[in-house]
């Protein structure tokens, strides 16, 4: 603050923007208010001279003789407070569900009834405003279309080509970079050192690429054996997490098009449901077997063995498969949200009427489904 | 001085509440958010802590004791060591669900300004 205050600096420092604030006086009075509230309450906490807590030396005695379970913590998260855990996990599915809702880009309409060409003649004679559907609004529905499209239109060229393509709208493309797209081998790794790059930065440089081949085998097999040796420390949310850290390692190496054949969001959520099940199958046929939520109904082997846990490793591996769709569900619908390609309002007179854009829409939806092929170069 | 810790974790918080309060882009209050989860996973530590202890996994115990001394012995509360584990996991799928929603709120207004976004106050 003091050196920026300094002309000499402010002078160089072009770029330098004060940063916008609000309500400064008012939240550093809260803030220091919540300070003194916890600094009272975080000194009269427990300190390391404390004894354990009740339910911590309980978890601790119980680990080895009922669950046959080396790692107490583990047993904890998966056997004696099972329950906090089994709430926590469909809070997370919550959270992946909110974050798939509110990413999901525009559906098209599936059925197309026809209703705005026969009221076309209605429409133009009450509102002759409507009669042309914005041109904005158009483009930039084409363009949104255009960038879901893309993907399978790369695919569509190096394999099969569709029939509902119509070849000469895509020959019509004025634009050169439906060509260059055409040229481009098929994985990055075939493209030349040196080479004009590709337009959108879709894979980083061999030997990140090489880097990623080498590690992400390591770091999967790592989750996995997280999970597997579960009587030492491990479990499903760090596996799931790992996992996570792989598929996110190939899409910074090789881009989003190579990880989005593997992470389909049906196959990804079917999956999470698969784990989701197998969650409250394990919980639940403890409560019917045994009489009680999280109870462990499963034969227990010796210390230190796979499935030591019992139950403890079926809700571990249940769990893994939760957090590490759930998670990799999430973040990949967050890096997929498409653009908004919706008209910059503020540029107009503000405040477009409800009406007018449905209506833009529907035409739009009918427009997509004849000129979804020549859409390719409106993104330029 | 563990304490020292628990210091931390509330200046942590604090420090996350302050950018939340008065930072106007949303971004950062989504990160002053992601502070706040973080000084709990801090203070959870923290607090699992006992003096002299050694960690709750009972596979090779340390200087020839067994497994059995350590289950009445000296060790960090596992319990604390629970939540922490969930809780980052939970910190990670809210911050997911924050950011979608700035995606989206930035895409509509066309701005990350909180100040700008008043469409509730008509």
């Amino acid at each position: 603050m003091t050196t920026a205050d300094e002309p000499g600096t402010r002078l160089r420092g072009e770029a330098v923007e004060a940063e916008p604030k609000h309500h400064v006086v008012v939240g550093m009075l809260l803030t220091a208010g919540v300070a003194v509230a916890f600094g009272a309450a975080l000194l009269s906490l427990p300190r390391a001279h404390q004894q354990l807590s009740e339910v911590a030396r309980y978890a601790m005695q119980v680990s080895l003789p009922s669950w046959n379970l080396t790692e107490p913590v583990n047993e904890v998260v998966y056997g004696t407070r099972g329950f906090d855990t089994f709430g926590e996990t469909f809070l997370l599915l919550a959270a992946v569900i909110s974050v798939v809702l509110l990413a999901r880009p525009r559906e098209p309409r599936t059925g197309y009834f026809g209703e705005d060409v026969a009221g076309e003649r209605e429409q133009s004679e009450m509102e002759p405003a409507q009669q042309s559907p914005d041109a904005g609004e158009r483009e930039a529905r084409r363009a949104e279309s255009a960038e879901s499209d893309e993907e399978s239109e790369q695919s569509e060229q190096s394999g099969e080509s569709e029939s509902s393509d119509d070849p000469a709208a895509v020959a019509a493309a004025p634009f050169p970079s439906k060509t260059s797209v055409e040229h481009r081998p098929k994985t990055p790794d075939n493209e030349l050192v040196g080479g004009r790059g590709p337009e959108r930065a879709e894979a980083m440089s061999i030997i990140v690429r090489g880097a990623v081949r080498t590690a992400t085998p390591i770091l999967a097999v790592t989750g996995c054996y997280l999970v597997a040796w579960g009587y030492s420390p491990g479990g499903g949310f760090p596996g799931g997490a790992v996992i996570l850290g792989v598929l996110l390692l190939v899409y910074a190496g090789f881009g989003r098009k190579r990880v989005a054949r593997v992470v389909q969001p049906k196959l990804m959520e079917s999956i999470e449901m698969a784990g989701a099940g197998l969650i409250i199958l394990t919980e639940a046929l403890g409560l019917f077997r045994k009489g009680s939520f999280t109870a462990n109904w499963l034969p227990l082997t010796p210390p230190q063995t796979i499935r030591s846990g019992g139950v403890v490793q079926l809700f571990s591996g249940g769990e893994l498969v939760e957090v590490g769709t759930g998670l990799i569900i999430a973040v990949f619908a967050l890096l997929a949200m498409s653009h908004d390609w919706a008209r910059d309002k503020s540029a107009d007179e503000d405040g477009g009427d409800d009406g007018g854009d449905a209506n833009a829409e529907d035409r739009e939806n009918e427009e997509n489904a004849s000129q979804a092929t020549n859409a390719g170069g409106a993104n330029q | 001085m563990i304490v020292a810790n628990y210091l931390v974790a509330g200046f942590v918080f604090c420090a996350g509440l302050y950018t939340v309060l008065t930072r106007r882009n949303l971004i950062k209050i989504v990160m002053g958010l992601s502070l706040m989860e973080g000084s709990t996973y801090l203070l959870f530590i923290s607090m699992a802590y006992r003096a002299g202890s050694t960690a709750p996994v009972l596979v090779s115990p340390p200087g020839g004791r067994t497994a059995h001394d350590l289950v009445r012995g000296n060790v960090a509360d596992p319990v604390l060591q629970n939540f922490c584990l969930t809780a980052i996991v939970i910190g990670v799928a809210v911050t997911a669900v924050f950011l979608t929603i700035v995606v989206r709120v930035a895409q509509h207004y066309r701005t990350l300004d909180a100040d700008k976004i008043r469409e509730l106050r008509g």
